[in-house]
């Protein structure tokens, strides 16, 4: 399984010469299988550069969308495959009692907000709602479960093989909990995250910073270093960076990660903050790469 | 990958009900006790944490319920397992009995946790009845 992040960014798409290095465009993730098959997690701006670098051949290909917050969707009507009548797009996303996710979709892929509508989409497109249960696409199995974040959001947990990644990028476990000292059947996403080859995870604001973003769905260091360590995951980027952070500021934060990680006996190569363009090719590396075992 | 995750209504109903300072009670959609806060921990003598998840034989012998008579009501006629059975709200008044053997009149109002994928439980919020002193406040008459 390879992985590719296209956008890293959280909130809002925030180019300019102080974010170049670690990226603006909003949260996307693409993702190819053993087979081939193509998945792209969320599609955030990031979806317009992957997009872009595939061929114009007849291709099928799986979103699997985490909500439908605009950094999570806004890419959609600029993927270039989206407008090519032999691309088959299934997208996959959270159920919602109020409306299909269809419908919701559609919300913004019309006017005014966009020139054309979903039905005006020369692609194949198709709308899912992810099951409760688990489910296959190509050699993986897939698994949604929804997380701690505003409104309905899942997290995905993608088997290939003996590798695994878990992609929970809008997530506040530690909302009214203590990620330390709760039980792991109690801690939002866990399940999901556990042993992963890859942990792909919030880590939007800085210690100091979060306090002022209470309930909005987010995750301080603190809280991403400490899930991480609970789920044991064997490596762990942090993602869906604040736009008001440049490169310098990521910088720092992502050299605190390391070091906090390191503190505890984890391997500061393993936790890393996410770059666009950056990518991984995954494969299991057994408990020996594990997360440390001491509180962060 | 663990199968023992609780679902997110249940973690986020938790979560609320640490925050609170009214008893407060959590069942899973198969009506198992998973949790009570540390507000009901004071009414019935015992933090959670010493109790655990247990069964309905197991609580019936710690707290009761009793009904008027004094006489234990079944654990499936509670109004948490009846919101979780019947997918409505549940309401009722009993005695349950501290671990000191304090008996305590309450009454118990309790609504299912409803999701797209179905029932995942229920949550039970307790309140002293008017003459009971026990609880976190004597407010519990308003409710009535």
């Amino acid at each position: 399984m390879k992985v590719r992040l296209w956008g890293t960014r959280g909130s809002v798409p925030s180019p300019g010469p102080e974010t170049i290095r670690y990226g603006g465009n909003t949260s996307c993730v693409g993702v190819t299988l053993s087979d081939g098959s193509l998945l792209a997690l969320d599609a955030g701006t990031g979806i317009r550069n992957l997009g872009l670098s595939l061929p114009e051949e007849p291709t099928r290909l799986h979103i699997l969308l985490t909500h439908l917050h605009l950094d999570h969707i806004q890419g959609l009507v600029f993927f270039a495959p989206a407008f090519r009548p032999r691309t088959e797009i299934v997208i996959w996303g959270p159920a919602s009692p109020e409306a299909s996710l269809r419908d919701r979709i559609a919300r913004y892929i019309s006017a005014p907000l966009s020139p054309v509508e979903v039905r005006e989409l020369p692609c194949d497109v198709s709308f899912r709602h992810t099951p409760e249960a688990e489910w296959e696409i190509g050699p993986a199995r897939i698994r949604a479960a929804s997380v701690a974040h505003r409104g309905p959001t899942l997290g995905y947990r993608i088997d290939d093989g003996d590798s695994s990644l878990a992609y929970i990028p809008d997530h506040e476990p530690a909302l009214g909990a203590d990620l330390e000292t709760l039980d792991e059947d109690w801690i939002s996403g866990f399940a999901l995250a556990q042993d992963a080859s890859l942990l792909i995870h919030d880590g939007q604001y800085s210690d100091a910073e979060y306090p002022d973003h209470l309930g909005w769905g987010h995750s301080s260091l603190s809280h991403a270093l400490a899930f991480a360590r609970r789920t044991g995951a064997e490596r762990t980027v942090l993602f869906h960076h604040d736009p008001l952070h440049s490169d310098e500021r990521l910088d720092r934060l992502g050299g605190e990660a390391r070091e906090r990680w390191s503190t505890i006996g984890g391997d500061p190569d393993r936790i890393e903050l996410g770059v666009e363009g950056g990518e991984y090719e995954l494969r299991s590396l057994g408990a020996s790469a594990r997360a440390p075992a001491q509180p962060v | 990958m663990s199968q023992t995750q609780r679902p997110l209504e249940l973690i986020l109903a938790r979560n609320l009900m640490s925050a609170l300072s009214t008893p407060a009670f959590l069942v899973d959609e198969g009506g198992l006790l998973v949790f009570y806060n540390e507000a009901a921990g004071m009414l019935l003598g015992k933090r959670f944490e010493e109790v655990g998840t247990v069964g309905a034989d197991e609580w019936g012998a710690m707290f009761g319920p009793f009904d008027e008579g004094g006489e234990p009501i079944p654990y499936d006629e509670l109004p948490l397992v009846a919101a979780v059975r019947d997918g409505r709200p549940a309401h009722a008044e009993f005695e349950i009995r501290s671990t000191d053997g304090t008996m305590h009149e309450v009454e118990a109002s309790a609504f299912p946790i409803l999701t797209a994928h179905g029932t995942r439980g229920a949550i039970a919020v307790f309140w002293p009845c008017a003459e009971d002193g026990a609880g976190p406040s004597s407010n519990g008459a308003a409710a009535r």
